[in-house]
């Protein structure tokens, strides 16, 4: 295999196929997935349902065995439990036994990450209390809420500081603030050195704090590389604002919109290009009219992940498989590049 | 140090379920209801007493074992409470070792309970309390721990309630192998092919008749002696139970090293 001295994640031509029984048809989660984690980095995982997402993270994890393929953390197989020495892992929606109260339950994970005792003390303490879950160190796990559960399943995954973290949907159920908790929770393991790699539906947070991201359609990566690569900054609209035009617009600007409209104080103009937006700005001011707003919208992740995956993705395999291909070639050539 | 912690946290669970202190209960209840029934049945008093208490124990830290041990994996799974615990630097058979003690721990400690009131009750109502009893109970836990395996097998491999039902019958088949033997013989004139096949049953299914020396526990009690059967035979038992449980969780282990979750 190739050096991953630097890299936290390498899998080679990583595949599962489910094969459900003699009467149901084989399945395939995952096909010849090649990922390399920069260590340090954060990694977002991204997909639709039954992209297979959960699938990677549960063979990383040591839960599934792959059908093809191998997977390496900080360059230990996958199969060997020592490489989970280095893992934090956080399950979607975490259980826990639900007789055991949350400082035990932190206090049980730390055993099995191997602390000491004084160690675990410390650290659960420091984990309840950086969690918000100070208050509830004595409750049990039965009478916790989903956000609850989701912030301790956190906690337990970095009980023992590990140099990676795989965090399956970890803001799936969380109100604004847990989600902004989190956030910064992987910032500052991100900060601290630790590597992080999540999935996640929810885009404007992986955008807001990925360095990286893989993109998966029906088990193919479509896309991968440094988020500043994969969304190039291109302009895709421009929304002008402007007062003191009277409500019937400025005829002169209907050819150039692609939208124009009144709301009874602004005059709004949507536009498909900068240069038609300086059009408009100076028809605008020959009109009388004072500019409020000129706004640029470039290509957003979210509309990334949908243009890579397509909205038919789930039904139509085939013009997926050839939009796919098409588009990870081109995504690997720009992350060469 | 992962098979404790697994272990331990198994029987702390155990003793927060309800279901162990209802059937720790009842066995106490059976034991003390004895008397009772030594009064109103022919025959010495303080043997029907003996005869009950140590079958209430057996009768009763079996269903411990059935109950709770055919649960155990299926209900890690179901909970998916696998999912951070083999997810740490755990072997799976670390796991499966782990929960299996932590279930003979719980078995042990409610044997050793009920032993404890069995064995109060005897002397408080004058009645011989011999070694030959506590042989007994030996042999009883020595069942115990091969019940539990073959339920941590079942849990391994199906749901629970397949695998008390799978469990259950292992339990009962395993107290009439000897009767497997018999039969195969008498069918060897007719059907040789059901003779090999029964004596493959005998084979695979457990003899817990070994385990079963409660009768002469009573007998050798009522004569005051202290031991039921020789020491000799009690270690052959003791290494048969040792071996056949060892066999179970390795089954055990093949089919859950090769399960995804």
């Amino acid at each position: 295999m190739a050096d991953t001295t630097d890299l936290a994640i390498t899998t080679s031509g990583l595949g599962m196929i489910y094969n459900p029984g003699i009467f149901a048809r084989r399945k395939a989660a995952l096909q010849d997935l090649n990922l390399n984690v920069p260590r340090g980095s954060i990694f977002g995982y991204l997909g639709q349902n039954g992209a297979g997402k959960t699938t990677t993270i549960k063979i990383l994890a040591g839960l599934q065995y792959a059908t093809s393929g191998q997977a390496w953390l900080f360059g230990i197989d996958v199969r060997q439990s020592r490489s989970r020495r280095e893992l934090g892992f956080m399950p979607e929606n975490p259980y826990f036994y639900e007789y055991l109260t949350a400082e035990e339950t932190l206090d049980f994970y730390g055993r099995l990450s191997g602390l000491d005792r004084t160690t675990r003390r410390q650290r659960t303490g420091e984990l309840l209390v950086q969690f918000g879950l100070g208050h509830a160190r004595r409750v049990p796990m039965g009478e916790f809420s989903k956000g609850m559960r989701q912030r301790l399943g956190l906690a337990q995954a970095i009980i023992h500081k590990p140099p990676l973290v795989v965090l399956d949907e970890p803001m799936t159920g969380l109100d604004p603030l847990g989600r902004r908790d989190v956030r910064n929770v992987i910032l500052s393991l991100r900060d601290a050195g630790q590597t992080v790699f999540f999935s996640s539906h929810i885009l404007s947070d992986v955008e807001d704090i990925c360095d990286r991201v893989c993109v998966l359609n029906k088990g193919r990566t479509v896309a991968e590389g440094p988020i500043h690569a994969l969304l190039t900054g291109k302009i895709l609209e421009v929304a002008v604002a402007a007062s003191g035009i009277p409500p019937a617009g400025v005829p002169e600007l209907s050819p150039l919109a692609m939208r124009a409209w009144h709301d009874g104080a602004l005059y709004h103009v949507l536009l498909d290009s900068e240069e038609k937006a300086q059009q408009a700005k100076a028809l605008i001011e020959k009109a009388g009219g004072t500019l409020r707003l000129m706004l640029p919208h470039t290509e957003s992740l979210e509309e990334y992940f949908v243009r890579v995956t397509g909205e038919d993705g789930v039904t139509d395999g085939d013009s997926f498989g050839r939009r796919g291909d098409g588009v990870a070639a081109q995504t690997s050539k720009e992350g060469h590049a | 140090m992962i098979v404790p912690v697994i272990a331990l946290n198994t029987f702390r669970e155990a003793v927060r379920d309800k279901i162990l202190y209802v059937l720790l209960v009842f066995g106490i209840l059976m034991i003390l209801v004895s008397r009772a029934i030594g009064w109103v049945s022919f025959g010495g008093e303080e043997k029907i007493m003996t005869d009950i208490g140590l079958g209430a124990i057996w009768m009763f830290t079996g269903m411990v074992s059935i109950f709770i041990g055919t649960g155990l994996i299926y209900k890690e799974i179901d909970k998916r409470t696998i999912y951070t615990i083999l997810a740490k630097p755990t072997e799976r058979w670390q796991f499966l070792a782990g929960k299996y003690l932590g279930l003979v721990l719980t078995t042990l400690v409610n044997l050793v309970a009920l032993s404890m009131v069995f064995l109060g009750y005897l002397w408080l109502c004058g009645a011989p309390v011999t070694l030959a009893l506590v042989e007994a109970l030996f042999l009883t836990f020595l069942e115990m721990m091969v019940i539990t395996a073959v339920a941590i097998f079942f849990s391994s491999a199906s749901t629970p309630i397949l695998s008390a039902i799978f469990t259950t019958i292992v339990f009962l088949a395993g107290q009439l192998t000897n009767r497997v033997v018999d039969l195969g013989a008498r069918l060897h004139a007719d059907h040789p092919w059901a003779e090999k096949i029964l004596y493959l049953v005998y084979l695979v299914l457990p003899n817990l008749n070994n385990f079963n020396i409660r009768r002469e526990a009573v007998l050798a009690t009522q004569d005051r002696l202290h031991m039921a059967i020789p020491s000799s035979e009690l270690a052959a038992c003791t290494l048969y139970g040792l071996a056949y449980t060892l066999s179970v969780l390795l089954a055990a282990h093949l089919v859950f090293s090769r399960r995804n979750f």
